[in-house]
Order: structure tokens, then C-alpha cells, then sequence
């Protein structure tokens, strides 16, 4: 059981260990060409070429940046619509048909019309991102918010409370939570719209030096964008699980214990 | 002694027309200073609407609750309540300490640090010294009401209404907490009202016992309970006098449920 | 006409017709074919329909076929991953680390080895619809109850059995959302797969009416994808009310 422990405790090393074992084995089986399936130190060199060159660093810190923007942005105003949507009932049920049908637009349709009207510049960037994941935070917010039981709301009353504190000190703290939930999902959809318009807009980011790399058949460079981009997940991820265990700290600890 | 509730004829119903549901029908009973009144009824009567009504959280149709010489029009700096699913009403993000305290945020008398030494007070006096740093998940169910009584008494509301607080605990620690309530009440002075669906706990606790009728619900007997002060579990359970009483109020209730058709009990 | 006259009606109703005259009234001033409000774009939709309609099947029909794949490899994948606690366990990184590579990112690379046809697309696709799937089966399988391991124990199942009655509906409401992320990811990738290798599809028709600046032909385009959305949700809605009405149910009643 001794192995078994070692092996949990290090399992994020173990994991990245293997899918670079595997690959390098698929890579050198020669399963498929080599041309399109490089192994591990070609896709590291192809790093470090791009590293050198100062285009990764400066592409990356463009899309990463976009990104980051994109997701403060709107879960900024998610969470607020939800807050006004649960202050004044009248807004909540107006908004619903517009969450229906904006939502299930896709980033990339967007980002033809939005280059005409906004130019190629941050404000496309920062519309496209936006009205594709404020949803996820908008909505988790709403049905968390409006879910805060009677017991919760009549105790906050008992103790004096106004509605404008029950609602910032009782039921946000409750939401938290299912808002943070949604947060993180559209951190993942953030990633994917920002990555998305950099390819059609054609202009910077890591995006369009995957598109371009690729023309160029620069396949091991391609390889390794990709790298950076999970990698550029896991980066906006860690910095959510920063600000989730700051404010909801309790709630981890507490769905913890019944696991 | 001064009253210190009053309920005038309180009607409620639910719904309107044909479909409507009388709930309380014209209640009326008092409360004095220093009292603790037990309500008990049969299932599916008004208890729990009557208590929001007393609590100022619901607006009756007809009638009126006054606190003190007033007529409540809402919930008031005077009343607390502790409510029988602490689940819920403690707040999960917040620690026992921060719980007790956060029953103080209308007092603006004492300090910050004064309203933390007093949380450290009421916790110890419900027997959670040492718990104050814990989160309420992380205790048990007759713990977190604990709390929540803590909470209730931190507010120094001169009435605390407590609505099946011990439902939801089992019964050994059900008994400990009949006590550790009646000794706390006392201690503090504290006016409060209980309601409960448990007829042998509303009898042991109370100084009087209000018993419900069915829906439309109004008051049937007030029967105050003249077994003095010091309770025991033991010995009073066995006093012929508390088996007198707990059997007037049992065969009010029970003459309810023979008279309501079987299909209304689920 | 009972509905015209109920409230909830025009509640839901007003923000939406608000936003369409003040858009209305913009374009007007702005007199360009750039700018089109919602009449010009009723206008398109009335006059491209049909074309909107047939593309808006390669692009359903695409996004159907690799959710399919995705949920046929996945969900059982997912499953098994869950019951085999430590290979779960030592892989969980591994999965989440794909689940942060943006399907897009993969476009490139399934390019070299499908080209841009509709296998290439395909398996786009299946890639977005399966990491949605994985992550919430692997997650549902390996948080079911140990109640619910001791019930089948105390009522002799066998281990088939047990998979069947206790541990699939244990992990069903899970899998749903799964499910329901997969669909929306499976339909946003599908787009965008068309506007990156482009052949033919929704997404090409929306591309094209914008490089020939028709305008209001893009957002007739963008509204039927929008409806389609809606519809696509609103039935996986009803497949889960249907399925899982008592997962509901009983989430209600603690609410």
C-alpha cells in the first residue's frame, strides 16, 4: 500500500508522466508519420525556439490577458444582473428570454459582424468574451440567489436586518458558491472565445499563431501552442481557486467532510 | 406583572373564494412578563403560521399582536427567534462565535470586541466552550441548536419564541436540552413562548400550556401548569400532577384527531 | 388570447420589444446597410430562409454525429473510471488538463490528419462534447453514496445488478448536466469548426453574407442558430424532467 500512497500523493506528476510516456511511445513507434506526430524533445525545442524569439511571451500575454479581462468583466456584470434581478423581481423574469436567446449564440459567429462595428482591437475582444460568458455566473447567481431558503431570509429579518443587508450579508454569502461554480465554467468558455476570435481576426495572439504556424507547417511549434494554451487553463484556474478559497473557503472545507 | 404579548383575535387564511384555507380562526392569549407559555395543537393546525404571526413576519388578516402596549407591524428589535431547522437558519460561512455575534448587529452599545467576549459568554453558557472557533457543519445536530439558542439569547431580546426547537434532535439529547432551555430562561430572565407538537415536553417546560384546536384554528384550553419552578426529568414525569395535566391536554388534542376524517391526516 | 392578457406574459415580454425598438431607432438614424436593425434582418430571414435552413442541417447534423461519439466512448469510459479508484485517481490531473485545452487549439492539428472535411470537423467536435461528458460521469461514478454500496450488499445484487438499479441512477442527474454542457459545446464548436475549414454549414453562410457585407443576412444566420439553440435545449430539458423527475422533486422539497 506504500506504492499506492507515493503514487497519490505525487499523482499530478505521475499523470503528466504518463501522457508524456505515452506520447513519446506512440512518437517513436512511428504509429503515424513523425512529420505530424513529433516527439516530446522536437515540441521542446519548438518551445524554446518561441520562447527566444519573444513571440510566445508576447503572444501569451496577449491572449492570457484578453482572457482575464473577458472573465473579471463578466462576472462583474453577471453578478450584478443577478443582484438587481433579485432586488427588483420585475428585471429577473424581463431578462430570462434575453439569456435564452443570446446564449446560445457562439463566440465565433459573433466575431465576424463585431470586426465591422469595433474595429480589431480590445473592444472586440472584450465584446465577444463578454456577451458569451456572462451567462454562466448571470445564471448560477440568479438560481443560487432566488434558492436561499425562507428560514435563512426570516432569521436575517428577526435580527433587524433591512432587505438590502439580508441580500448582500445573507443571500450573496449563500450564493457564493454556485456563483464561483459558474465563474469557473466560464473561465473554460473565456479561454476558447478569446482563442477563437485571435484565429478569424488574424491579427495577434495565440490563435492566430496557431493558424499561421500551422500553415506553415511548423508542426512541432503547433504542438506546443497547444501545450500553452491547457497550460494557460490551468493558469486561469489556479488564479480562481485563489479568490474561491478566499471567500468561500468554508464551503470546500465543508463539502470536505461528506465526500 | 406586566403583559408582555398579547394576540387579539388573529385570523389568517390562505388563498381566497371557494378554494380558501382558514388557518387561524380568532386566537387570543397573553403572554406575561417572566413566562414560559407553551402551544401545542394537533398536526396540520395553524402552529407555525401562528408563530410567524407573533413573530411579526406575517401580517394577520384580522386581529393583532401587540409587544408591550404596541401593535406589531413587523419584526421587532424585541423578539427573537429560534427556529427548528438550525441547518439553516445558522449561517454555514460563518463560525459558531460569528454566528452568536452576528445576533447582535442592531446593538450599538458594545464594542466589537465587547459583542466577542459576550459570544464567548453565551457559547460557554450552552455548554460550547471550546467550540467557538468551529463551524456549525462541524457539530451535531443538538449542537448547532445550541448555538442557535445562544444566538437567540445574544440579541437580548426580552422574548424568545422558539418554534420546535428540539424537533430535530434525538431523544437524549432532547431531555438535556429541556433543561439546559428552562435553566437558561431562567437565568436570564427570559419571557418565552414554545411551540411544539410534543405534549409531554409543552406540559414539562411551560409554566402554562396553550392548547390549539384544529384548523380553523382557535385557542381551546389555557391551562397553566402549577408544578413550581424546579423541573426534573425524572421526578416530575412521575408527579401525579404532571400526569393529570399532561392527560387534560393530551385528550383535548386527541378528541381533534377522532374527529378528523382519515383523508385530511397525510 | 387568455395570455395577452396575463401579466407574467408582459413581464417576460417588454425588456426584449424595448430592446428591439431602441435597436430599431438606431439603425434608422443610421441609415447604412452596416447597420441593420430588426426589420431588415426579418427582411433577410424572409428571403433566405430556405438557404439558412439546409445549412443549418450540415451544421446539426455534424454537431449530432459527434456528440454521439462522445457520449457513446465517454460516458462508459467515464464510469469505469469512477469504479477504478486509483487509475481514477492518477488520471483525474491528466483530465483536467485536457479539459483546459480550448477545442479550438485542436483545430490545427486535426486539420493535418483529417483535412477540413467533415470527418475533420466531426472530431472537433466529439473532442469539445467529451470532456463535459468525462469530467461529470467520472465525477457522478465516483461520489455515488456508500449507503447506497451497503443496500445493494443487504439485498444480495449482484455486481451487474447493482451498476443497473443503484449506481447509474445514483449518477444520472450528474450525467445530465453533463450532457447538457456537451450539447451546448458540441453546437458552439460545430460553428466555429465551419468558419475555420470552411465547406459548408451555418457558420460558412454567416461568414459569407458578412465578406459580401450583408449584414442583415449574418444576423438572419446568427438568430435561426439562436433558435435552434433554444429548441435543442428546451428538449433536453424536457428528456430530463421526464427521466429525473424525481432528482427534482426532491431537490425542491429541501429548498
Amino acid at each position: 500500500m506504500a506504492l499506492e500512497r507515493w503514487i497519490l500523493r505525487f499523482r499530478s506528476l505521475v499523470s503528466l508522466a504518463l501522457i508524456l510516456a505515452v506520447w513519446q511511445g506512440v512518437a517513436m513507434l512511428e504509429l503515424v508519420p513523425r512529420k505530424y506526430f513529433p516527439p516530446i524533445p522536437d515540441i521542446a525545442a519548438g518551445f524554446w525556439s518561441m520562447l527566444l524569439s519573444g513571440e510566445l511571451l508576447a503572444g501569451d500575454s496577449l491572449t492570457l490577458g484578453r482572457a482575464l479581462v473577458g472573465i473579471v468583466g463578466s462576472s462583474l456584470i453577471g453578478i450584478g444582473l443577478a443582484l438587481l434581478g433579485e432586488m427588483v423581481p420585475a428585471f429577473r423574469s424581463a431578462f430570462r428570454p434575453i439569456a435564452a436567446i443570446v446564449q446560445p449564440i457562439p463566440p465565433a459567429a459573433l466575431v465576424p459582424m463585431a470586426i465591422f462595428m469595433l474595429g480589431l482591437g480590445f473592444k472586440l475582444y472584450a465584446f465577444v468574451i463578454i456577451l458569451v460568458t456572462i451567462w454562466p455566473p448571470y445564471l448560477n447567481g440568479a438560481a443560487a440567489l432566488a434558492a436561499v431558503g425562507d428560514v435563512e431570509v426570516k432569521t436575517g429579518r428577526m435580527l433587524g436586518l433591512s432587505e438590502r443587508d439580508i441580500l448582500f450579508r445573507i443571500k450573496l454569502p449563500a450564493a457564493w458558491p454556485e456563483i464561483f461554480a459558474g465563474i469557473r465554467y466560464a473561465a473554460t468558455i473565456s479561454l476558447i472565445a478569446v482563442v477563437v476570435a485571435e484565429m478569424l481576426a488574424g491579427r495577434d495572439g495565440l490563435g492566430f499563431m496557431l493558424i499561421r504556424k500551422a500553415f506553415a507547417t511548423r508542426i512541432p511549434e503547433v504542438y506546443a501552442l497547444m501545450f500553452v494554451c491547457a497550460f494557460n487553463g490551468v493558469v486561469l484556474n489556479a488564479l480562481i481557486n485563489l479568490l474561491r478559497w478566499r471567500i468561500t473557503g468554508w464551503h470546500m472545507r465543508m463539502t470536505e467532510r461528506t465526500p | 406583572m406586566e403583559t408582555m404579548l398579547e394576540a387579539r383575535e388573529l385570523a389568517k387564511s390562505y388563498g381566497t373564494g371557494a378554494g380558501a384555507l382558514k388557518i387561524l380562526d380568532g386566537i387570543s392569549f397573553s403572554v406575561k412578563k417572566g413566562e414560559f407559555v407553551s402551544i401545542v395543537g394537533p398536526s396540520g393546525c395553524g402552529k407555525t403560521t401562528l408563530l410567524m404571526a407573533l413573530a411579526g413576519l406575517l401580517k394577520p388578516d384580522a386581529g393583532a399582536v401587540s409587544f408591550k402596549g404596541k401593535v406589531l407591524t413587523g419584526p421587532s428589535a424585541g423578539i427573537a427567534v429560534v427556529f427548528q431547522d438550525y441547518s439553516r437558519s445558522l449561517f454555514a460561512w460563518k463560525s459558531n462565535l460569528e454566528n452568536v455575534v452576528f445576533g447582535m448587529i442592531r446593538n450599538t452599545t458594545l464594542s466589537k470586541a465587547e459583542k466577542r467576549a459576550k459570544g464567548r459568554e453565551l457559547l460557554a453558557a450552552v455548554g460550547l466552550d471550546g467550540f467557538a472557533d468551529h463551524y456549525p457543519w462541524q457539530l451535531s445536530g443538538g449542537m448547532q441548536q445550541r448555538v442557535a439558542i445562544a444566538r437567540g439569547l445574544a440579541s437580548e431580546s426580552e422574548l424568545l419564541l422558539l418554534d420546535e426547537p428540539l424537533a430535530a434532535v434525538d431523544a437524549q439529547t432532547r431531555a438535556d436540552m429541556q433543561d439546559l432551555l428552562l435553566e437558561l430562561a431562567e437565568r436570564f430572565q427570559q419571557t418565552c413562548i414554545l411551540v411544539t407538537h410534543d405534549v409531554d415536553e409543552a406540559v414539562y417546560m411551560a409554566d402554562r400550556v396553550v392548547v390549539l384546536t384544529r384548523r380553523p384554528t382557535r385557542v381551546d384550553h389555557d391551562i397553566v401548569v402549577d408544578l413550581g419552578d424546579r423541573r426534573d426529568q425524572i421526578t416530575t414525569r412521575e408527579d401525579p400532577r404532571f400526569l393529570e395535566i399532561r392527560h387534560d391536554v393530551m385528550a383535548a388534542i386527541r378528541r381533534f384527531r377522532a374527529e378528523t376524517p382519515l383523508a385530511e391526516k397525510a | 388570447m387568455k395570455r395577452l392578457a396575463d401579466k407574467s406574459f408582459w413581464n417576460a415580454v417588454w425588456l426584449p420589444v424595448a430592446i428591439l425598438a431602441v435597436w430599431q431607432v438606431l439603425a434608422m438614424r443610421a441609415h447604412t446597410p452596416l447597420f441593420p436593425g430588426p426589420w431588415q434582418t426579418l427582411l433577410a430571414i424572409s428571403k433566405l430562409y430556405p438557404q439558412i435552413v439546409g445549412q443549418l442541417g450540415f451544421t446539426l447534423s455534424r454537431a449530432g454525429i459527434g456528440f454521439l461519439i462522445a457520449a457513446v466512448l465517454m460516458v462508459p469510459l467515464g464510469i469505469l473510471l469512477g469504479r477504478l479508484k486509483l487509475l481514477g485517481k492518477v488520471l483525474e490531473p491528466a483530465i483536467d488538463m485536457l479539459a483546459t485545452l480550448p477545442p479550438p487549439a485542436v483545430v490545427p492539428i486535426v486539420m493535418l490528419f483529417a483535412g477540413t472535411g467533415d470527418a475533420a470537423k466531426i472530431v472537433i467536435i466529439a473532442y469539445a462534447a467529451a470532456v463535459p461528458l468525462l469530467m461529470n460521469t467520472y465525477e457522478a461514478s465516483r461520489t455515488v453514496h456508500p449507503s447506497a454500496n451497503l443496500v445493494a450488499r443487504a439485498l444480495h445484487l449482484t455486481k451487474l445488478e447493482a451498476m443497473l438499479h443503484i449506481d447509474l441512477p445514483a449518477a444520472l442527474p450528474m450525467i445530465a448536466t453533463g450532457v447538457r454542457l456537451a450539447v451546448s459545446s458540441a453546437l458552439l464548436v460545430a460553428v466555429t469548426s465551419e468558419m475555420l475549414l470552411a465547406t459548408n454549414g451555418i457558420g460558412v453562410f454567416i461568414q459569407r453574407q458578412q465578406e459580401n457585407f450583408q449584414i442583415s443576412g449574418g444576423l438572419a444566420g446568427i438568430a435561426f442558430i439562436s433558435l435552434a439553440g433554444l429548441i435543442i435545449n428546451s428538449i433536453v430539458f424536457q428528456f430530463e424532467k421526464r427521466w429525473l423527475f424525481w432528482h427534482y422533486r426532491n431537490a425542491n422539497s429541501k429548498g
